[in-house]
């Protein structure tokens, strides 16, 4: 059932069209979901150190660093 | 050690040399291909009994020196100072014991170096990328393996990715004595001798971890996009803090022991709303996490972005955090079986595998700089050889407030972490 929901949504996806011209607001710095990969990625370890959860972010990296 | 020393300094000049003549074959071919960027992070908590500093800086740069390629390299450091617990006990063991200050610290002194190198291929509306980080730290040693690809399909409106990584880990530790079980089992002492080879005293262990990911990003009206994030991990081999101690029974100290394996799961949905009539960008984040640890949390964050001036931004970001704690999780492993066996078969003194939850507040500013543009239709330059440069700096306080564990009955006060950051970047 997820599944299949999940298919729905997809397909649902392929009936939006953004024209390109209409794309600027969307390609702004402010709309994007990581602004500064690098500042992100370091808060995250920062915070992922901190916690007992982890993901939904990125699976990348490289250490421990959990002191 | 000195095979170890010398096929990471050929690693590191490989790595350099081949990104500095793809950046300046680059340079002949394209104006606008490199970018390189750095971040410094300043961590700090002193929560009851520790304390917690950490500094982490990172280079990165990129050059496309063509369409069909990016070529990327980075280091990144740990520097870590404090004091943390080393020995830990709970209310019931102080019940019995009043008086006795049974909790130890450790200062903490460590580095961990990082460097990174990759590249992304592109063929159509796909590219595909391959990354190698390496981590090594006194007592950790690290070998990361990341290999992704991202597809652009229905007119760029939509971005599927996946990716997996492969971590192959080694983690030191003190030589225990074959008839031992864990709960005799005794701390790590110090990192001294952990990778030379010369300490008969110090072993290391295997800690393996398979991660996969998979998002699905969506842009629904010129100003509403949304993302969906799945990710998995398995992670097989020693998880323990080698140089904690856990109070397992009456006068009785073992090194903490957590399971082998923990299977973790994460789905995460962002979704960007920019608002036109306040010029502000929303951004809001929901993660739900499970672990085979039975660990379960929640997180929330919302972010709203504008731009103050032409090229000058703000952002101000809240969060918030509630986790369960561990099966296996208590605050005090006293009273198990006799005569002086813990309660259960694993126990830890982490807190981060309690049950707590966090509130956190951040502001981030950010400023481009961009040259004026020419008149005479040349390529306009900063300093005459800059597309363009941008710094940031962001600051973020975090409470805890953590529901069960204790330092011997005593709560743990001043559980604060703040966060400063500092970035730059350039693009030639």
């Amino acid at each position: 059932m997820k599944m299949l929901l999940a298919l729905a949504l997809l397909a649902l996806s392929s009936c939006v069209t953004v024209k390109p011209a209409a794309r600027s607001v969307l390609a702004d710095p402010i709309m994007q979901f990581e602004g500064d990969p690098q500042a992100t990625a370091q808060l995250r370890h920062a915070i992922d150190n901190r916690e007992g959860s982890y993901g939904g972010g990125g699976v990348a990296g490289g250490g421990c660093g959990c002191n | 050690m000195r095979l170890q020393l010398t096929t990471r300094r050929l690693f590191c000049f490989a790595s350099v040399g081949a990104f500095l003549a793809l950046a300046f074959a680059s340079r002949e071919a394209s104006a606008q291909v490199v970018e390189v960027d750095t971040a410094h992070t300043f961590y700090h908590e002193a929560p009851t009994r520790s304390n917690m500093t950490v500094y982490t800086p990172g280079v990165s740069a990129q050059a496309t020196p063509s369409e069909w390629i990016t070529v990327r390299g980075g280091y990144e450091a740990d520097i870590v100072s404090g004091a943390s617990v080393a020995t830990k006990a709970g209310k019931a063991y102080q019940s019995v014991n009043p008086g006795a200050d049974v909790i130890t610290t450790a200062s903490v002194r460590d580095l961990r170096h990082s460097p990174t190198g990759g590249l992304t291929l592109r063929k159509g509306d796909v590219a595909y990328t391959a990354q190698y980080t390496f981590g090594a730290e006194n007592d950790y040693r690290s070998h990361n393996i990341f290999i992704g690809a991202k597809t652009d399909a229905y007119g760029h409106n939509t971005q599927l990715e996946i990716s997996y990584a492969r971590n192959f880990d080694l983690v030191c530790d003190r030589v225990q004595a074959t008839s031992d079980t864990a709960p005799r089992f005794r701390a790590l002492e110090n990192s001294t001798g952990c990778f030379a080879n010369t300490d008969p005293l110090r072993t290391r262990h295997a800690l393996a971890i398979d991660g996969f990911q998979a998002s699905w990003t969506q842009a629904w009206t010129s100003v509403f996009a949304t993302q969906l994030a799945y990710t998995a991990q398995l992670l097989d081999g020693f998880q323990s803090n080698p140089y904690r101690s856990v109070i397992v029974a009456q006068g009785l100290k073992a090194q903490e022991h957590h399971p082998d394996q923990r299977a973790r799961q994460a789905l995460a949905f962002r979704m960007n709303f920019y608002l036109r009539p306040i010029k502000v960008a929303f951004r809001l984040t929901g993660r739900l996490y499970r672990d085979t640890w039975d660990v379960t949390s929640g997180t929330g964050e919302l972010e709203a972005e504008r731009y103050l001036f032409e090229n000058f931004r703000v952002t101000a970001r809240g969060r918030f955090y509630k986790q369960s704690g561990a099966l296996f999780w208590s605050d005090d492993y006293t009273g198990g079986d006799l005569p002086l066996g813990p309660k259960g078969q694993y126990f830890t003194g982490d807190r981060e595998l309690s049950p707590f939850w966090s509130l956190g507040l951040g502001i981030r500013a950010a400023y481009t700089i961009r040259p004026e543009p020419k008149f005479d239709g040349g390529r306009p330059r900063l300093l005459g050889f800059l597309e363009s440069a941008k710094v940031g700096a962001s600051f973020d306080i975090l409470q805890f407030s953590y529901d069960e564990y204790t330092l011997a009955g005593r709560p743990i006060e001043n559980a604060r972490a703040y966060i400063v950051g500092l970035t730059a970047g350039a693009l030639f």
